[in-house]
């Protein structure tokens, strides 16, 4: 294996890069691709648009949200410690909310720098490192730091989250300070492990199935990356109480425990919180599906029961996901996986009885089954019952706004999708909470809206998302960025219906 | 010229309290409901920790936004036999006293897993809980029959704090009534130690999920959250602090459209507005002092014209903007009723829940008031200019008033409502500016283009109208005098209460 194979995967995120590498922090940073709803956008830019906050509640002239000001997040943790999951999850969360943030990952800026296939010298990250090292180190932090600077002054940016170990705790100090002159408030998120399973399982799943690792026993590439994780970055601090001058919050093994300092200057900061108390590091799957056909009276108010082709159709969808997975595990198993680590599956249904009768044959092989109320599916109001055509001549006005808006605008008596998405967010964080695969099966509106979420879709996107339902779909999650794909559900038409 | 009235929100000991009880019974309304999982949050802490305050409003927040939750207060169990002890009472060697504040705990207990058992969802146990044996107990009978334990414990190791907690709530305690305030100072600092002397902060050997509250939030742990609601009520205690503050409400001065008997829109003041809008300096400088305030607006027009004289620094909030009427918008309610008569109508039946066409219902507004909800809590003195739909819906959440009553509440024009969060409870004054306005009241099922309950065209000319046990004259002697009747009879009314068997909380100031 090469010296600079290693350098990718060892990186602080060296995988799920789905981007090339350009010359220069700022092509890259321009370059890269536009959204598209079967790709995840977090990383898209720019961001100071209104169409890539789904339940914003209000909005102001400045573009900041919820009384605060501009504010820095900077993680600090060595790598393999959830740095850049926290730090994308995060970023997704708060554009979610409105809140106009972007993700600096130092480490783009480093490859950037250097070029295809080219590490930085041993003693980058040493305290006594070479003159040149240390050059070299400033000269990429400056371009990462004037980008920081423009997103949050000319860009309309509330919330920029800047990516990298940051070690030593008079490194952070001069940083908050540094912050400070600019107005910024700094935030420090630490990913802190002391549990050396926690380590191991990390670098496990996420770290090693990197193709430089393939061929290697599992246990050997594991003990490789972490020794070369310490070799490289001799020096680490983590934050103790004797920092009691900065703002920080402590997360300690994955969820265990959280620590917060100093964090009572705005809403963002203990909302923050709040969603990091829901966050885990375990990478799990989450399906879509869609609830089966009902009969006769497809009306909101009825809340009608599945059809017979409905009821077929759940034993299809339960077949197809279980086939689905159990080949996925038996091919996780053939390459050297541990059975431990194969998740069990979740469901969340709504509580109307289309769904729950849906997940029935799940049931029956064992899973556990939970309804959810707010699920439920967006509700239509008087749209109800008409075609396209029936509501341009009914309610034309409604029916104009309707189409230059459709995410934002409601029908009499009814919910737009930014009203359902703002009753989801509860769900967003039991969402992130969840550690088993999880399978949800709502309406198509809630799809939407959901997936929305997890592909950072924006709100023209979402209206128009589609949910056939000869497909599950399937998110798979990556550190970098989301990853989404459609299982097909044999013998079955978009509607749901048996086909030969 | 002022009017100044002076009394405690409705859940404060009042007989109101059975009714609530009722009313909050059911969740006819689940959107908000978050887990199946039923939650005690047990709380911990020395007296004068603010353990009551974060318990009652743990209870209002959960309430106002639609889930089932009530407060078990232990120190109300013990003062059913040992209504004013002293601090000798709660000496460790004192093998009765322990006995009694054993008995009561257990009663609590009892009464709370009975409650849980007729479909109670949060549960706060409000008591010191010091020790680790009665956490341990506490734990073993909530493990029992499935029921989570979340630990809140408050800690404080700054004395002055501790000290102006202990002179500005607890000699107005039930268990000190009618005693000299130094010396129940003095015996409360000596209950106090007697607490130390057992106190144990909560271990990681006990492996229990809780939150530590160190010195009112400025640090924070938190450990071994088990689901989201559970999450969800620790960041809600992170917001609180115990600071003393005010919050002064009003709504904007009168606008051409409440002139014209219109809703929604986004009109300018009326003359008598604007009149409002010039005499609010002096109405607040009177109320407020030389304290450091902010001020919110909503991003209507009538709101900032409004603020427009008040020098304090400003915000505008969308999320304050009024409660959105949808096609209703720009109408009179005579038009409304002949155009939408169903609707008028079934506005009426369930004002709550009622969503205009197109537009927004009280529910939706409290949702989106959340987190202005949140940052009142976080924040300090405030003063908000805003519509009578959404201060309907705050000042129901600081007054807890029941969702079928918040909506038909009456906030009239030209009127500021001061509130002050105290750990009994919640204080109201009113401050009336000498300016008519019309009313914008309208009364259940009244028929909007007449007479009977309608007051869309009296006008309200200073005197005293609806508001109730107005007391005017010099505002501190009524307020002293006012504040000492509201805890005499809170109290017997609380002793009323007990006999009967109904629970009575938040007024509880001294648990154990």
């Amino acid at each position: 294996m090469s010296e600079s194979a290693i350098e990718e995967v060892a990186d602080w995120h060296g995988f799920a890069m789905d981007y090339s590498i350009e010359d220069g922090a700022k092509n890259i940073l321009r370059n890269r691709r536009q959204s598209n709803v079967n790709v995840d956008a977090i990383h898209d830019l720019p961001v100071d648009d209104s169409e890539m906050a789904p339940a914003q509640l209000y909005a102001t002239e400045s573009g900041r949200l919820f009384h605060s000001g501009k504010i820095a997040i900077v993680t600090v943790g060595l790598p393999a410690r959830g740095k850049t999951h926290v730090t994308v999850a995060l970023t997704r969360y708060l554009r979610w909310l409105g809140v106009k943030t972007r993700a600096f990952h130092l480490g783009d800026y480093r490859r950037a720098h250097l070029g295809p296939g080219k590490d930085v010298p041993h003693d980058y990250f040493h305290i006594n490192a070479s003159s040149e090292a240390v050059k070299l180190r400033q000269t990429i932090l400056q371009k990462c730091r004037l980008d920081l600077y423009h997103f949050l002054d000319y860009e309309k940016g509330q919330v920029a989250i800047y990516d990298a170990v940051n070690p030593l705790a008079e490194g952070r100090r001069q940083l908050a300070k540094e912050f400070a002159k600019h107005d910024i408030q700094t935030i420090f998120i630490e990913s802190y492990v002391n549990d050396d399973s926690i380590i191991e399982e990390n670098v496990r799943s996420v770290k090693i199935s990197s193709p430089d690792y393939a061929g290697w026993d599992a246990d050997k590439a594991v003990a490789h990356y972490i020794k070369r994780i310490n070799d490289k970055i001799p020096h680490f601090e983590t934050i103790t109480p004797a920092e009691k001058d900065l703002n920080y919050i402590k997360m300690i093994n994955a969820g265990q425990r959280y620590e917060v300092n100093n964090c009572r200057f705005g809403y963002l900061p203990n909302r923050i919180v709040f969603y990091l108390m829901n966050l885990h590091i375990k990478s799990r799957k989450t399906y879509f599906a869609r609830a089966g056909i009902s009969g006769f009276d497809t009306t909101y108010k009825a809340d009608a029961p599945l059809s017979e082709q409905g009821v077929a159709y759940s034993e299809r969808l339960r077949e197809a996901l279980i086939k689905h997975r159990e080949d996925e595990h038996s091919q996780f198993l053939s390459q050297g996986g541990n059975a431990n680590e194969i998740r069990s599956l979740a469901i969340w249904t709504s509580t109307r009885v289309r769904t729950v009768q849906t997940a029935e044959p799940l049931q029956r092989e064992g899973y556990a089954v939970r309804e959810k109320t707010q699920l439920a599916q967006l509700n239509p109001g008087d749209s109800e019952k008409h075609t396209d055509e029936e509501l341009r001549k009914i309610m034309p006005s409604h029916w104009e706004e309707h189409m230059l808006d459709p995410y934002h605008h409601r029908y009499p008596r009814g919910e737009s999708y930014h009203d359902l998405a703002v009753r989801l967010e509860p769900i967003i964080l039991e969402l992130e909470r969840e550690k088993q695969d999880l399978l949800i099966i709502a309406h198509e509106s809630v799809l939407r809206v959901l997936y929305g979420y997890l592909m950072a879709c924006s709100t023209v996107d979402i209206p128009a998302l589609m949910f056939p339902r000869n497909e599950i779909v399937e998110i798979i999650p990556e550190s970098y960025n989301n990853k989404s794909r459609r299982i097909k559900i044999p013998n079955t038409n978009a509607k749901g219906e048996y086909v030969p | 010229m002022i009017g100044h009235i002076f009394w405690m929100d409705s859940s404060e000991g009042e007989n109101g309290d059975e009714l609530l009880h009722v009313t909050y019974g059911t969740n006819a309304h689940d959107e908000t409901q978050v887990d199946d999982s039923q939650i005690c949050v047990v709380m911990v802490g020395l007296p004068a920790r603010g353990k009551s305050l974060i318990a009652q409003k743990i209870v209002r927040y959960l309430k106002w936004l639609s889930i089932n939750a009530k407060s078990f207060n232990v120190g109300s169990y013990r003062r059913a036999d040992t209504p004013q002890p002293n601090a000798e009472f709660f000496n460790t060697g004192n093998t009765e006293g322990e006995r009694m504040r054993r008995a009561a705990a257990e009663a609590a207990v009892s009464d709370m897993l009975k409650w849980f058992g007729e479909g109670g969802h949060v549960a706060i146990l409000d008591a010191t809980n010091s020790t680790k044996a009665r956490r341990t107990w506490i734990k073993g009978q909530c493990d029992a029959k499935g029921y989570e334990c979340l630990f809140v414990e408050s800690r404080c190791d700054d004395p002055d704090l501790v000290l102006s907690n202990v002179l500005s709530v607890k000699t107005s305690s039930p268990d000190y009534v009618g005693q000299d305030p130094e010396d129940a100072v003095k015996d409360f600092m000596a209950r106090i130690r007697n607490y130390e002397k057992v106190y144990q902060s909560i271990g990681d050997e006990e492996q229990v999920t809780f939150v530590k509250l160190i010195n009112v939030g400025s640090q924070v742990v938190i450990n071994a959250v088990q689901n989201y609601l559970q999450t969800r009520i620790i960041y809600f205690t992170m917001n609180l602090h115990i600071t003393p503050r005010s919050i002064w409400l009003s709504r904007h001065g009168e606008s051409q459209y409440n002139v014209e008997g219109k809703i929604g829109g986004d009109a300018d003041l009326s003359v008598r507005g604007y009149a409002y809008a010039q005499a609010l300096p002096e109405l607040v400088a009177k109320s407020v002092g030389d304290a450091e305030i902010t001020l919110w607006t909503s991003t209507m027009k009538r709101t900032i014209q409004t603020a427009h004289h008040l020098k304090y620094p400003k915000k505008q909030w969308k999320a304050l903007d009024e409660l959105d009427a949808g096609v209703c918008d720009g109408l009179t309610y005579e038009e409304i009723e002949e155009k939408y008569p169903v609707d008028f109508r079934a506005r009426d039946d369930d004002k709550y829940n009622y969503r205009y066409h197109g537009g927004e219902s009280y529910r939706d507004v409290v949702t989106r008031l959340e987190p202005i909800i949140m940052e009142m809590e976080r924040g300090e003195n405030i003063m908000v200019v805003t519509h009578q739909a959404v201060l309907r819906c705050i000042y129901a959440y600081f007054m807890n008033v029941p969702q079928d009553q918040s909506p038909w509440m009456e906030i009239p024009l030209h009127t500021v409502i001061k509130l002050t969060p105290r750990a009994y409870g919640t204080q109201e004054e009113r401050f009336k500016a000498d300016i008519p306005a019309v009313s914008t009241f309208r009364a259940k099922y009244a028929s909007a283009n007449m007479g009977a309950g309608s007051e869309e065209a009296t006008e309200n000319s200073g005197a005293p109208t609806e508001a109730p046990a107005q007391v005017d004259g010099v505002a501190d002697a009524a307020t002293t005098e006012a504040k000492d009747a509201i805890i005499a009879s809170a109290v017997a009314a609380n002793d009323v209460a007990k006999e009967r068997g109904i629970e009575v909380n938040g007024d509880m100031l001294v648990t154990e």
